[in-house]
């Protein structure tokens, strides 16, 4: 059965909802929306199947009908349990053009709430295509569709899925058990599968982190862009869209009054910075830890308080992790807390906080106080609520970033897909980013909307600074 | 006696005190000026065109009272810091028909180019000289006062008190007088409750205008100004312990945050300090804060708030500035106490106390008011609307209006003063706003319509 369900969805009757939501997302996407007139002609993805794996939110809705306006064949999932809004993934499967009961748009596999079995269920949907190996271009966020392909195929080559050990995290016992299926079902499967996949385009830090171990390796097996690094996806969605959505995530977790508390931010990378601003300006006073001294000295001249966890764990009100690592806000941390100290992480993954360690304390007692939000009560006496279970507290308590910022983001993935899919020989066996022109070009596109006027190098100052006139007017290693 | 353009230099020989008006029954020979270089006077002209250039409120004011002459044939005795700023308001006032004896409020603050000009015009004096010792200080206000006013302009209320402590028989005479600063009002207040206040004055620092432009913007910025003239130190990472969250400290310390400092606010009032709270500093006893700060900042009013016990606590190399208008929010006598050896001068407004465990601290302008010793206090926009307050309430208090029904009170700034120069600010920024329809006007003076 796995490959003939066109899609699966929590509730088609909410794509109404879902299609207003967009319709008024596509206004503040404009550089979606600027792509699209752009190739509407050209169709420069027509013959791509392009498999995706990001978040199934409203802004993804308006990705992913972009990349069908150029000519795409898409199929879908989440990369994230808890990140889909359902009424998005239920206008997805709809389409524009299509009604509740005669559905016409592109096959999602994505609900809120999944369960891991669930998840990885709708990640291997995603990649199945009728008649086909399986996709020729992977969208990936987190670098989960790449991992099961490049895990499948390695295991193939070996002759066999390796059994779980012990100690081994839940989430890879469902990978194997998917996987060992998987083989057993249709053996060269994944090998095939990764022999037709022209490239991925990768949208997140930890997934680019990814990327670059297994080109080190020599694993990788398809050329990748990492969109993250394009100057107008890190700099604007790790830190404009974060300094939005966390205190939106908070707010409707908790309603708890910002102003006057004391915030703790684990990590000043871009996604740091953004989420210590927006603490600041509800007007919490802002505790930020690091291990790197660069940022660390970059926090204290921006005025903040640079202290270790341990310094200030019995202090403070509010912790959000955003490092990138794991096991920075243990168990232990969480029994020193303030009672109802608020507990978040910003992550792309759930290990920041250790929430399996806090879940085996002795006489722990967890309360549901509504979804996404629990108090987590201590042998004596004292709570502290944590947010979204560990996961990503900006999509699992609040709705992710705004539509304006992922449409930076959105738009270095359609042109990278259109780069990757349509040149695909200037694109060796590695990992790329996006050329300079093209991460400007982004930016150009948002300018009207907000009403910015560039001003116009003349000729004379361009050749004084060494540029071209029209750009790109930094060098790759300009920092911004 | 409509004078010329106030803007000449006055080479025209004017006729002495004989000429005021009948009312001014106790006569006095007015002191020449004693100012530091006459021949100053050319080198002050350019810093107060420059300043008359962003003051464009008293511009407008000084055109009204030319034609209004509201002081014709008053006297009056002021005590400002002497600077371009105030000289623009000098001439405003001159404009209006005021014979203005101008005396320093501060000992350290006076500009001695801008005394050389203000006093070549000869409706003016000027008892002003920079670096001066409290003798001579109080010798200058004794000068003034040897006019025999009509109206009083006080900075800090150093005039208004030694005109009722020493000169008591000149209190009668006076119409009433304006103050400028929190410290000076307080003062007054005091006096006030005691009974002891002879004529109404107008309290300038609780005007709406007063505390938002001159305190939180003017002093925010200039005292973090003057800072940084002093010491050429980087704010951001540094640990800023700012005394009081009134609106000179709120100003401060957003500036000081605004610069990258880690900001400590501390406070007496519970208020206050929530509101520092929620604005996101730190807020701690100045016992706590003091181990911390590397820069000290006081702008309470208040008096010893950083003594011998905080002096003790501060981290070596630790900065103290005061922004408050006296020089005793830093107990600067403790700390010479406190040292085994002093470094006057480390750099210009610096001088470093060296106690005997080896920390150095740096007092700056010598706990005086940093902003006007080490900068050039308020920029001239700031003055120009707080200026514009105090020429408009005393030429309110010239009509002899208040004085009937308020004497020995210290007023409030009539809100139609405060309205009338935020709106002609306002204008000179080019800003138009908008006006209430009548309907609406009813409608928020009605208690009858609810939902």
């Amino acid at each position: 059965m796995l490959d003939t369900l066109p899609f699966k969805v929590a509730d088609l009757s909410l794509a109404d909802f879902g299609r207003r939501e967009i319709r008024l997302a596509e206004h503040e996407m404009p550089g979606l929306m600027a792509v699209r007139a752009e190739y509407a002609a050209t169709q420069p993805l027509a013959g791509a199947r392009i498999t995706g794996s990001l978040h199934m939110t409203v802004q993804t809705a308006v990705l992913i009908e972009t990349l069908v306006a150029l000519g795409a064949k898409v199929r879908w999932a989440s990369c994230n349990i808890f990140s889909t809004q359902d009424h998005a993934a239920a206008a997805v499967a709809v389409g524009p053009d299509g009604t509740i009961d005669n559905p016409k748009g592109t096959p999602v596999f994505a609900w809120k709430g999944e369960t891991l079995e669930e998840y990885w269920w709708c990640t291997q949907q995603a990649l199945t295509w009728d008649g086909e190996t399986g996709p020729n271009m992977l969208l990936d966020d987190g670098g989960d569709a790449t991992l099961l392909v490049h895990k499948g195929a390695e295991f193939e080559a070996a002759g066999m899925v390796p059994a779980a050990k012990d100690d081994d995290p839940e989430e890879w016992r469902v990978i194997l058990a998917v996987l060992t299926e998987a083989l057993a079902e249709t053996p060269g499967k994944w090998t095939a599968m990764a022999a037709g996949i022209k490239g991925v385009t990768e949208e997140t830090t930890t997934g680019v982190h990814r990327l670059y171990e297994m080109a080190r390796a020599g694993t990788l097996k398809f050329p990748a862009i990492n969109v993250n690094d394009s100057v107008t996806k890190s700099k604007f969605d790790n830190k404009y869209g974060c300094r939005h959505s966390l205190v939106d995530g908070i707010n409707r977790a908790t309603d708890v009054l910002i102003g006057g508390k004391v915030a703790v931010i684990c990590g000043y990378g871009d996604v740091g910075k953004g989420c210590s601003e927006s603490l600041r300006g509800q007007g919490a006073r802002v505790i930020v830890t690091e291990i790197d001294p660069i940022c660390a000295l970059q926090a204290a001249m921006d005025g903040f308080q640079v202290a270790t966890l341990e310094d200030v764990v019995d202090t403070a009100d509010i912790f959000v992790t955003a490092t990138g690592n794991y096991n920075i806000i243990t168990a232990e941390h969480m029994s020193r807390m303030k009672h109802q100290a608020i507990v978040g992480n910003i992550g792309h993954f759930d290990n920041e906080i250790d929430m399996a360690g806090l879940a085996r304390l002795p006489g722990i007692k967890r309360t549901n106080i509504k979804p996404q939000v629990d108090e987590w009560t201590f042998p004596d006496g004292h709570a502290v609520i944590v947010l979204s279970e560990g996961r990503l507290l900006n999509l699992g308590n609040a709705t992710g970033h705004p539509s304006f910022v992922m449409s930076n983001s959105f738009t270095n993935q359609v042109i990278a897909q259109v780069e990757l899919f349509t040149k695909t020989d200037e694109y060796e066996l590695g990992v790329h980013v996006l050329p300079k022109h093209l991460d400007e070009k982004v930016a150009r596109l948002h300018l009207d909307a907000l009403g910015v006027r560039l001003t116009q190098l003349t000729k004379e100052q361009a050749a004084y600074i060494g540029v071209p006139v029209d750009g790109p007017y930094k060098s790759d290693h300009y920092r911004y | 006696m409509a004078r010329t353009s106030p803007t000449t230099t006055g080479t025209d020989p004017r006729q002495a005190s004989g000429d005021s008006s009948p009312e001014s029954a106790p006569q006095a020979a007015v002191p020449a000026s004693d100012i530091a270089d006459p021949g100053l006077a050319l080198t002050g002209l350019p810093g107060i065109a420059w300043a008359e250039r962003a003051m464009p409120v008293l511009g407008m004011l000084r055109a009204d009272f030319a034609r209004q002459q509201p002081f014709a044939g008053l006297t009056v005795a002021c005590c400002l810091h002497v600077t371009a700023e105030t000289a623009v308001l000098i001439r405003t006032l001159t404009a209006g028909g005021a014979r203005v004896h101008l005396a320093a409020s501060n000992p350290l603050s006076t500009q001695d180019d801008i005394a050389a000009a203000l006093a070549a015009d000869d409706a003016v004096t000027v008892q002003a000289r920079a670096g001066v010792d409290r003798g001579t200080y109080y010798e200058h206000i004794h000068r003034v006062l040897d006019s025999a006013p009509d109206l009083v302009m006080d900075d800090g209320c150093d005039l208004v008190n030694t005109l009722h402590e020493d000169r008591p028989e000149l209190t009668g005479h006076v119409r009433g007088g304006s103050e400028a600063t929190s410290s000076g009002a307080a003062r007054l207040r005091r006096m006030a409750a005691a009974g002891s206040l002879r004529f109404p004055v107008v309290a300038a620092d609780l005007s709406a205008i007063g505390r938002m432009v001159d305190h939180k913007y003017g002093t925010g910025q200039s005292v973090i100004d003057g800072i940084l003239r002093a010491t050429n130190t980087l704010v951001a990472g540094a640990t800023v312990v700012v005394a009081g969250f009134g609106p000179c400290g709120s100003g401060i310390a957003e500036r000081a945050r605004g610069l990258g400092a880690q900001v400590i606010v501390t406070e007496v009032d519970p208020v206050r300090a929530l509101g520092a709270l929620m604005q996101g500093f730190r807020v701690m006893p100045m016992s706590a804060a003091a181990p911390l700060g590397e820069l000290v900042i006081t702008a309470t009013g208040s008096r010893d708030v950083v003594g011998a016990a905080e002096l003790a606590l501060l981290p070596d190399g630790a900065m103290l500035a005061n922004a408050g208008h006296f020089d005793v929010e830093i107990d600067v006598s403790a700390l010479a106490a406190l040292a085994v050896d002093v470094n006057p001068g480390v750099r210009p407004h610096a001088d470093e106390y060296v106690l005997a465990d080896g920390r150095r601290l740096i007092l700056l302008a010598e706990g005086r008011v940093v902003n006007l010793v080490a900068g050039e206090g308020n920029p001239a926009a700031v003055m120009d609307t707080s200026f514009a307050v105090q020429a408009l309430a005393l030429a309110w208090l010239a009509s002899g209006t208040p004085a009937d029904g308020a004497p020995g009170r210290v007023l409030d700034v009539p809100a139609d003063i405060d309205a009338r120069v935020a709106s002609l600010t306002l204008a000179s920024l080019g800003t138009r706003i908008d006006t209430l329809t009548e309907d609406q006007r009813r409608y928020l003076e009605s208690w009858q319509q609810g939902s």
